[in-house]
C-alpha cells in the first residue's frame, strides 16, 4: 500500500469510480468521478483532530460494521491516502471539525462530485470480491443470534488493530468464548446460492483456528467442513499443523443452529459423516466462512467496459486456459478475485500477469488493429444525389459517419470500430463492411443451405458473445443436434434483414440470430440497433407467408455454452415437428415476393451472382475461366 | 488481387489429434474440399497449428502459388492469429485466410453423431471456401499508443499490477472506489500459510 502511494509513477485516485470508457486499445478515454470527501486532499495532514471532536458515530464498514467510526474519519489508521472524509448522510453540520482543523482549513462542505478525464492505453480491472450475506440462510440464525458471526468479523475481532485490539469476544456479553465452531461453505457449494467453491475459505478458517489456538490455548475449536481443500504450496502442511495442534475437524454440513436464550450459547446440529449419526454441539460462538461473491457493481462496470460475466457473475476471461488474464475487450485485462475467487498469492500473481499483458501494449509506440471497417459505395448513396437520409449516421455508435447533402456518406476510418450496423441499416444497400461484405455472407448462406436446407438451422453469430457461447458449448462438450450451421459476423448489428430473407429464400428450415446481451455489447448500442430490427422480422415473414416460428432471436454470452446448446436443441426439436413438404411449399410460395424485395440488393456490387442459380453458375464459370 | 487473377485456394483440414479426427475422418473432408470451385489442393494433417503443419501451408503457398487459404480446425478465437501469421510469412495477405470451426462448433459437440458431424464439417468448409473467394487483401490499421495505464481497484491484485507497471516506467492511475486502497487484504489479521501480517 505504502509502496504504491510513494511510487512516482502511480497516481492514486481514491474514493473515485470509473463512469465512462470510450476508445479502443492504446487509446482509451476514461471518465472518473471523484466522490466528494468534503475535505481538501492537499490540505489535510491526517492529524485526526476533526474526528476527535466529531460527536457523531456511524458504522465502520472496514470493521464489518461491528465498530463505529466518526462522521468525519478515516477507515483505519494506515489508510492510504491518509485523508479524512465526511459521511455527509450522517453529518449534523455542527462544524466542530472546521474549528478543530483551524488554520489548515481543509474542510469544504461545498464539494461536489468532480469528473476527470484520463487518457490511457490499457486498463486493468482488479475490482475484487464481496462476501456472501449469510442472513439469507435462515437455519444459521445470522443476524438473529448475536454470537453467530462471519469469518470476516472474526478477522477484525482477532486483529490487534481492530475494534477490540485483538481480543476475541462474544457480541452478547463481551466475554471471550471458551468454545467456537467454524462452519465452512456458507453460501458456496450450495445449489440454493453459489454452486462454485470459493477456494480460499478452508485455508483462512484453518488460519483463524490456529491464531485463536495460539492466543487462547484452552479454547475448544471445531471446524465443520464438507471437504478440506488445500491445493496451494505449503497448504496441506498448514492443515496438518492445525490437526496436530488439536483443532477438531468434523465432516458434515450443519442443518440447523439454535440458541439458548439465556446464555446465548449455540447448539449446532450436524450429521457427522464419519460417525454416520446426527450430533449436537454446544458452543459459545459460531463463525461462518462465507462465500466470495462478485462485487455489487460488477454489472455496472461490465457495461461500461463491455466485459462479459461468467455464470457465477465474475468477469469472464477471453479463454479459460490460454488467455486467463485477457478480457474479451482488446487492451482490457483482468486481475485478482474480480475474475473469480482467489487467494492472495494467486491475486498477486495475476496482478503481475495482467501488468505484463498490459505492458505488451504500453511499451509499444504503435499497435495494429484489425482493418474491419465500413465502406460506402458512393454511387448508391442517395445522399450523394442530394436526398436527405443519414440513417447510417444514426445507427453508428461512434459518430464515425459524416453525412452532408450532395456528398456520399463518409466513414471516418479511425473512428469506425467495425460493428457493421450502418451496412445493415442502409435502406439503399450503399454500405458494406470489409471482411464481412454482403457477398461474402451470402456466399456462405448459399453453401450452408446447398443441400437439404429444410433440415437445417442457419445461425448468425456475433464474434464476441454468441460465437464465443458456441465455442464454450464445445469446450464443455455440451452436445446438441448437428443440423445447425453458423455464420460469424462481428456484431448482431451487422445481421441485415436481407440475410434472413435470403436464408429463407434458400429454403432454410429455421433461422437463429444471436448476439450479446445488451449490457455486454462490444459496440455500445450495436445490440440495440439489431434488437429493434429483429423485432420487425416476424411481421415481415408473416406478410411473406413464412411461419414466423421458423425465426428466433437469442442473446447468448460467451459464457453461456449451456444456453447455446439448449437453444439449438429446442429449435431442432421444433424443426422436426414441421412437415418438410409444407416448409418447401412455403419457401416456393414466398420466393417471388422475397426475390422482389431482394432484387435491388442483389444488384449492388459483387452481389448479382447470388440472385438466381442460373446466373450464379454463369458467373462461376467466368470466375473459373 | 487483380480481378482477372485465377483463384488458387488451398484447404487444410486439421485432425487435432483425436479432437477432430476421433469423430470424423479429416481426409474425407479434404477429399470433398478438393472438388470445390477454385480449390487447387486440399490436405489433412494431424496438427495443423504445429510447425510441420504451418510449414506445409507456407511451402504450398509458394510452390502452388496459392492466393487463398482455408484452414478447417478450431475456433477463430483460438488460432486465427496463428494462421494469419503463418500465411503472412509466406507472403500472403493475412486476410486471404479463412477458418472453418470444425472442432468447438462441430466434433466437440456432435461426438454422438459422427455422420452429422462429417456433413456439418463439409458444409462449413464449403462455406469458408465460398467466403474466401470474395475476400480482399486488407492492411492492418496502425494506431498510436498512449503510454499510460489505468488500474481499477486498489486491492492486492490491483496494487501488484500498478507497482509492476510503474516500475516499468509507465504512468499508472490507480482508481479505488473506497476511501483507502488496500481492499480486503488490509482487513485481514495475518495471512496463510506463513502467518505474516497483511498490510
Amino acid at each position: 500500500m505504502v509502496d504504491a502511494a510513494r511510487h512516482p509513477n502511480i497516481e492514486i485516485l481514491a474514493y473515485s469510480e470509473v463512469t465512462k470508457v470510450d476508445g479502443y486499445i492504446g487509446n482509451f478515454r476514461v471518465e472518473v468521478m471523484k466522490k466528494p470527501r468534503y475535505v481538501i486532499e492537499d490540505r489535510c495532514n491526517g492529524c485526526g483532530e476533526c474526528a476527535r471532536v466529531c460527536p457523531i458515530e456511524v458504522p465502520n464498514s472496514f470493521e464489518m460494521d461491528i465498530a463505529p467510526r466518526k462522521a468525519i474519519d478515516v477507515p483505519h489508521d494506515q489508510a492510504v491516502p491518509l485523508v479524512y472524509a465526511i459521511d455527509i448522510d450522517h453529518c449534523i453540520r455542527c462544524y466542530k471539525c472546521v474549528e478543530a482543523c483551524g488554520k489548515l482549513d481543509a474542510i469544504d462542505f461545498s464539494q461536489e462530485p468532480e469528473f476527470v478525464e484520463l487518457d490511457v492505453g490499457s486498463i486493468i480491472v482488479a475490482t475484487g470480491f464481496e462476501t456472501f450475506d449469510p442472513a439469507v440462510i435462515p437455519e444459521y440464525g445470522y443476524g438473529v443470534y448475536p454470537n453467530v458471526i462471519t469469518a470476516m468479523e472474526l478477522e477484525r475481532l482477532s486483529n490487534s488493530s481492530g475494534p477490540t485490539v485483538g481480543r476475541v469476544v462474544r457480541p452478547s456479553d463481551g466475554k471471550t468464548p471458551k468454545s467456537i465452531a467454524m462452519i465452512q461453505c456458507v453460501g458456496s457449494r450450495d445449489s440454493r446460492f453459489m454452486e462454485y467453491c470459493s477456494g480460499f475459505c478452508c485455508m483462512y478458517t484453518i488460519k483463524n483456528a490456529l491464531l485463536l489456538h495460539q492466543t487462547y490455548p484452552d479454547m475448544d475449536i471445531t471446524i465443520l467442513y464438507m471437504d478440506i481443500r488445500t491445493p496451494g504450496k505449503g497448504y496441506e502442511e498448514f492443515y496438518n499443523r492445525a490437526r496436530a495442534a488439536g483443532i477438531r475437524f468434523i465432516r458434515g454440513r450443519p442443518s440447523q443452529i439454535t440458541e439458548d436464550p439465556e446464555t446465548h450459547n449455540l447448539f449446532v446440529e450436524v450429521e457427522d459423516q464419519e460417525l454416520g449419526e446426527v450430533i449436537e454441539l454446544e458452543v459459545e460462538m459460531v463463525s461462518l466462512s462465507t462465500a466470495a461473491i462478485p462485487q455489487a457493481d460488477t454489472e455496472r462496470l461490465s457495461s461500461v467496459l463491455a466485459l462479459s460475466r461468467s455464470p457465477s457473475g465474475f468477469y469472464m476471461e477471453y479463454h479459460p486456459k490460454l488467455r486467463p488474464v485477457d478480457s474479451p475487450s482488446d487492451g482490457v485485462f483482468l486481475a485478482g478475485a474480480a475474475q473469480g475467487p482467489k487467494d492472495i498469492p494467486a491475486s498477486v500473481a495475476q496482478g503481475s500477469a495482467a501488468a505484463s499483458r498490459a505492458a505488451r501494449v504500453l511499451t509499444s509506440d504503435t499497435w495494429e488493429i484489425e482493418p474491419i471497417v465500413a465502406k460506402v459505395w458512393p454511387e448508391l448513396c442517395i445522399s450523394a444525389q442530394g436526398k436527405k437520409c443519414g440513417i447510417c449516421a444514426q445507427a453508428c455508435p461512434y459518430n464515425a459517419i459524416i453525412v452532408e447533402p450532395g456528398q456520399p456518406a463518409q466513414i471516418i476510418q479511425a473512428k469506425c470500430h467495425g460493428c457493421g450496423g450502418c451496412a445493415a441499416e442502409c435502406p439503399h444497400d450503399a454500405i458494406t463492411q470489409d471482411h464481412f461484405t454482403d457477398a461474402q455472407i451470402v456466399a456462405q448462406i448459399r453453401e450452408l443451405l446447398r443441400e437439404n436446407p429444410e433440415e437445417k438451422i442457419l445461425v448468425f453469430m456475433c464474434h464476441w458473445c454468441s460465437y464465443g457461447g458456441a465455442d464454450s458449448a464445445g469446450t464443455s462438450h455440451f452436445e446438441y443436434p448437428s443440423n445447425s450451421r453458423g455464420i460469424r459476423v462481428m456484431c448482431s448489428a451487422r445481421m441485415d434483414q436481407e440475410f434472413i430473407l435470403e436464408a429463407f429464400r434458400r429454403g432454410a428450415g429455421m433461422v437463429l440470430v444471436s448476439g450479446c446481451h445488451p449490457q455486454d455489447c462490444h459496440y455500445i448500442t450495436g445490440q440495440q440497433v439489431a434488437a429493434k430490427r429483429f423485432s420487425r422480422v416476424p411481421r415481415t415473414l408473416e406478410r411473406l407467408g413464412i411461419n414466423p416460428e421458423r425465426f428466433r432471436v437469442e442473446w447468448i454470452s460467451a459464457a453461456e455454452g449451456e444456453k447455446y446448446a439448449r437453444v439449438i436443441t429446442e429449435m431442432s426439436e421444433k424443426l422436426a415437428s414441421f412437415d418438410k413438404e409444407e416448409l418447401r411449399a412455403e419457401t416456393e410460395r414466398a420466393r417471388p415476393a422475397i426475390e422482389k424485395r431482394l432484387r435491388r440488393w442483389m444488384m449492388t456490387p459483387h452481389m448479382a451472382p447470388f440472385l438466381k442459380d442460373e446466373e450464379e453458375q454463369e458467373v462461376e464459370k467466368e470466375v473459373m475461366a | 488481387m487483380a480481378d482477372n487473377e485465377e483463384l488458387r485456394i488451398g484447404v487444410y483440414v486439421c485432425s487435432c489429434g483425436s479432437n477432430i479426427g476421433g469423430v470424423i475422418d479429416p481426409a474425407e473432408v479434404a477429399e470433398f474440399a478438393s472438388h470445390l470451385p477454385g480449390v487447387v489442393l486440399a490436405k489433412d494433417y494431424l496438427y495443423m497449428c504445429g510447425d510441420p503443419g504451418q510449414n506445409m501451408i507456407k511451402r504450398d503457398i509458394i510452390e502452388h502459388k496459392l492466393n487463398r487459404v482455408v484452414v478447417a480446425a478450431c475456433s477463430v478465437r483460438m488460432h486465427e492469429p496463428t494462421f494469419r501469421a503463418c500465411v503472412a510469412e509466406a507472403g500472403l495477405n493475412p486476410f486471404l485466410m479463412e477458418m472453418a470451426n470444425i472442432r468447438e462448433q462441430d466434433t466437440w459437440v456432435h461426438a454422438h453423431d459422427p455422420e452429422g458431424a462429417l456433413q456439418k464439417a463439409k458444409d462449413l468448409v464449403a462455406a469458408a471456401v465460398a467466403k474466401v473467394r470474395y475476400v480482399s487483401p486488407l492492411q492492418m490499421i496502425t494506431v498510436p499508443v498512449t503510454k499510460k495505464a489505468l488500474v481499477i481497484g486498489g486491492g492486492v491484485a490491483g496494487i501488484s499490477a500498478a507497482l509492476d507497471l510503474a516500475d516499468m516506467g509507465i504512468h499508472t492511475y490507480l482508481v479505488e472506489k473506497d476511501l483507502s486502497i488496500g481492499g480486503t487484504m488490509a482487513q485481514l489479521n495475518k495471512t496463510f500459510p506463513t502467518m505474516d501480517c497483511s498490510i
